[in-house]
């Protein structure tokens, strides 16, 4: 499993995970929020997303995050939500950068 | 002759090697206060745990490398222990507790409580600082097979003091309910007796916690692999398919939340028969094993099905204390030291150390 070596801002409001073996990811805020795994953003059953892009605001930005456990992330959102754990898995195969985003895994 | 110092010392020993870690205990750093006196040399070699299967063979080693020194004659090795972490706990929350280690299983019934226990006590008994919590609500057993009772003292602070039996400090919901009285809760309740147990308590300073977990692959589990860093799990099972078939779905949970296991466990390897002391392999053996075989996990041991282990077991007294001698005894202490070797082998490799920095 891919693990981050370091989690920290990019600009004001991205996050910014540089992962163990050198690849850096970028994930800009509102990007990050819609892609939220919470039972509340996505049917657990049906995998169907549940959050419309209508519901978050433009400038929703993350307060603060945590690690949870070993395998992810937790983060705090402007405007309270905080159910989603990222995992370390998900969060790889979210990443933005042009190589990973054209990789076949990633479609 | 060439004069002996404490480099040419240093540089013998660099002949022995750890068999567990695969290094020299120079480069380790495990050799201390090199002493030189005439033809008498003292030194301590500290390893990473009091339960070191290999201690002996290392101190021998030792003594034989020096003694092959020109004018040396005398030699005193003093061995000694610093169980070392990976964990990156933040300080308050368990900050002083350098292992978590949950014994876990598929199936239940496998004896995972007498696997918990044994290997508590087996630890404790080399010199380890050792905690056991038992994690299991619906069947807490950790109280009768440890022969303790009461309800636990609260601390000025609010936190719950451990009981203590056998040099273990020890939490179970045994201890705040009627025997007959079942626990019947959702989710969120365990999630906060998880909570409780482990940040509520005061277990202190620990080499090691130990922890007993309800079968399967739900709430507790998952509870746990949130709140805190653990250093790696255990898998018990039994040698039938049906068992490892489960064993197998619990490792691939803690696959995915990216827990380390460090080991198998084979329990009712095989019959011992108390009269005559021969072996019936009744649910058949050597699965376990073939199973950490092909998932590539380390296999601790196997231990037989005794009589005197579940006598033992419902006396309050773990098999380990109440006959160390005896073959079953024996087979916990070796899966103890062997459990103990992976979390050393563990915590000295560069992968168990997550070491993530967030600076948000």
């Amino acid at each position: 499993m891919s693990v981050p070596a370091e989690i920290t801002r990019s600009g004001e409001h991205d996050v910014r995970i540089l992962w163990k073996d050198g690849h850096e990811s970028i994930y800009p805020a509102r990007n990050l929020r819609l892609k939220c795994p919470c039972a509340g953003c996505v049917d657990e059953w049906t995998g169907k997303k549940i959050l419309r892009g209508d519901d978050i605001s433009e400038d929703v930005a993350p307060e603060s995050l945590e690690l949870v456990g070993r395998y992810g992330l937790r983060i705090f959102w402007t405007g309270g939500h905080s159910d989603g754990i990222y995992t370390f898995q998900l969060l790889r195969d979210l990443c933005p950068c042009r190589e990973c985003d054209s990789s076949p895994d990633n479609a | 002759m060439s004069e002996v110092d404490k480099e040419t010392i240093l540089e013998a020993l660099r002949s022995v090697t750890d068999p567990d870690l695969g290094r020299d205990i120079v480069s380790l750093g495990f050799v201390k206060e090199v002493k030189l006196c005439g033809g008498a040399v003292g030194l301590t070699i500290e390893l990473t745990t009091p339960a070191c299967p290999a201690k002996d063979q290392m101190k021998n080693e030792a003594e034989q490398a020096v003694l092959a020194l020109p004018g040396i004659d005398q030699v005193n090795i003093e061995m000694t222990a610093q169980v070392r972490t990976s964990s990156t706990r933040a300080s308050g929350f368990l900050g002083d507790v350098k292992n978590i280690v949950p014994v876990a299983s598929g199936k239940g019934g496998v004896g995972k409580s007498t696997v918990a226990a044994n290997l508590a006590v087996a630890l404790a008994r080399s010199g380890a600082q050792v905690g056991l919590m038992d994690a299991d609500v619906y069947g807490p057993s950790i109280p009768t097979l440890l022969g303790v009772s009461g309800e636990p003292q609260t601390a000025p602070n609010q936190q719950i003091i451990p009981m203590t039996r056998y040099d273990l400090k020890i939490m179970s919901m045994g201890f705040f309910l009627p025997e007959e009285k079942a626990v019947i809760w959702r989710g969120p309740m365990l999630d906060k007796m998880i909570a409780q147990f482990l940040g509520g308590v005061a277990w202190g300073e620990l080499d090691y916690l130990i922890i007993d977990l309800p079968p399967g692959t739900g709430d507790i589990q998952l509870s746990l692999c949130q709140k805190v860093e653990l250093t790696g799990a255990v898998v018990v099972s039994t040698p039938q398919d049906v068992a490892l078939n489960v064993a197998q779905k619990a490792i691939s949970m803690f696959r995915q939340l990216n827990t380390p296991v460090l080991g198998i466990v084979e329990n009712m390897s095989y019959y011992l028969c108390s009269h005559c002391g021969s072996r019936d392999e009744i649910f058949g053996n050597g699965g376990a094993r073939e199973v950490s075989r092909k998932m590539q996990l380390p296999f601790l041991g196997e231990i037989p099905l005794s009589t005197s282990i579940r006598t033992h077991s419902d006396q309050g007294t773990p098999v380990v204390l109440a006959e160390p001698d005896s073959e079953q005894a024996k087979a916990f202490i070796q899966i103890a030291e062997n459990l103990a070797a992976q979390i050393s082998i563990q915590n000295m490799s560069g992968e168990a150390q997550q070491d993530i920095k967030v600076s948000f």
